[in-house]
């Protein structure tokens, strides 16, 4: 049963082969509960895309507002602010093992629902969106950073291309180092598909973003050795 | 963007006769053009009535399809024209349209219609936060074809892993899903 659920699934979207397909729509004619499963796949994906469309039209609409504030934004930063707003909204900050300061995602639901909050949300957040987009920029940048050798998880090496960026052979982590903590009191940290950003405040002032596919579950022991050593 | 390899292969099987391919294609597309229309109509009922029109138009203009555009949008585009047209026949008390269809129903094939359910909103945020539970890999393999709209291939590439794993990845959040709506009671038609 199983396994013809499984190829239901890769039917519906599409990923079996003729003779598979043949096979497996011959089973769906004498078997109601594949049907009813086929078909509530469907419903399934419908209610997902109109849940990220819901989320997108959320999107462009803090990106046209974000864009009206900022009229003289490249179009690289606009493409950034785009990807930074799709973080933040499609995915909520992850508060299960930092202490995390709701504050910004609180804001945004805000902002979605009231003029004024908008306006506070994009007030208040304004700093934390130019330095994401900055972050995203200066990760094409080669240039070197005083980073730490602490601050890089165990395992991790620098990479011959680019000084600021650190591979373990399978994940990626990239740093950047700024002179401001833009008002960050804890860690906080966004995650979209499998990357993942962190802002770190260091007890000396300064901000450490540490961006890349690295989990929690890495990141945690790295952030915890930053604040033991820093 | 074109039509898709597995939608291809269906309309080829439908071309060719194969009835429970139409009713595949049906019971695939028929939540997404009910909620279109049920959006468009305001009534289930209507919606409903336009959603069976449609396919019927569908089995009769397959061999039309040129693939140019994905056969969602070519569906969709059937059903908006017939509630437009519907829409307008209403105020010209014009009843045509309805009545030619019968006409030509005699080789349509009477496939069994999906129970058109609608999910209630409560219902509807429970399944998304239970989606926002899912293990993260399950999750993002799930996320990557159902929103990115990524093919098996493309995902293996990106999340560094085999195309089988793929497949039983997304099959493991739709076999999840569907055990969710079971224990929550939502939509056992």
């Amino acid at each position: 049963m199983d396994k013809n659920l499984e190829k239901m699934s890769a039917l519906y979207d599409g990923e079996l082969s003729q003779n598979e397909m043949q096979e497996i729509i011959t089973e769906m004619d004498s078997d109601r509960s594949l049907r009813n499963a086929f078909y509530k796949f469907g419903v399934i994906s419908e209610l997902m895309q109109r849940h990220s469309d819901q989320q997108n039209s959320k999107i462009s609409y803090l990106q046209n507002y974000y864009r009206k504030f900022n009229p003289l934004i490249t179009n690289l930063a606009t493409a950034a602010a785009t990807v930074l707003l799709t973080l933040i909204v499609l995915h909520q900050f992850d508060d299960d093992r930092f202490t995390v300061n709701k504050e910004t995602s609180f804001q945004l639901s805000s902002a979605i629902s009231s003029d004024q909050a908008k306006v506070q949300l994009l007030n208040a957040d304004q700093n934390i969106m130019d330095h994401m987009i900055q972050i995203m920029q200066s990760n094409q940048s080669n240039k070197s950073q005083q980073l730490s050798k602490n601050w890089i998880p165990v395992g991790f090496s620098v990479s011959p291309n680019n000084p600021n960026q650190y591979s373990n052979g399978k994940n990626n982590l990239f740093f950047h180092l700024e002179n401001k903590q833009l008002g960050i009191k804890n860690v906080k940290y966004f995650k979209a598909n499998n990357n993942w950003i962190y802002l770190i405040p260091l007890k000396d002032g300064r901000l450490l973003t540490a961006y890349g596919d690295i989990p929690p579950s890495i990141a945690d022991q790295m952030i915890q050795s930053i604040y033991q050593r820093n | 963007m074109g039509v898709s390899k597995g939608d291809e292969m269906l309309i080829n099987e439908i071309k060719a006769g194969n009835k429970m391919a139409f009713e595949a294609l049906v019971l695939k597309y028929t939540p997404k053009l009910m909620s279109v229309l049920t959006g468009y109509t305001k009534s289930k009922d209507h919606a409903e009535e336009l959603c069976q029109t449609t396919f019927f138009k569908v089995w009769q203009k397959i061999n039309t399809f040129k693939g140019e555009s994905s056969l969602f949008t070519w569906i969709y585009r059937i059903g908006i024209n017939l509630a437009k047209n519907d829409f307008a026949s209403r105020f010209s008390k014009n009843s045509m349209i309805t009545e030619r269809l019968d006409q030509d129903r005699h080789d349509f094939p009477e496939y069994r219609s999906p129970e058109t359910e609608l999910i209630a909103a409560e219902s509807e945020s429970k399944i998304m936060q239970f989606i926002q539970s899912l293990d993260e890999d399950t999750k993002i393999a799930f996320t990557l074809r159902e929103i990115e709209g990524r093919a098996y291939d493309e995902i293996a590439k990106i999340l560094n892993c085999p195309i089988g794993t793929v497949r039983s990845r997304i099959f493991r959040a739709r076999q999840l899903i569907l055990e969710f709506m079971n224990q929550e009671n939502i939509f056992n038609g």
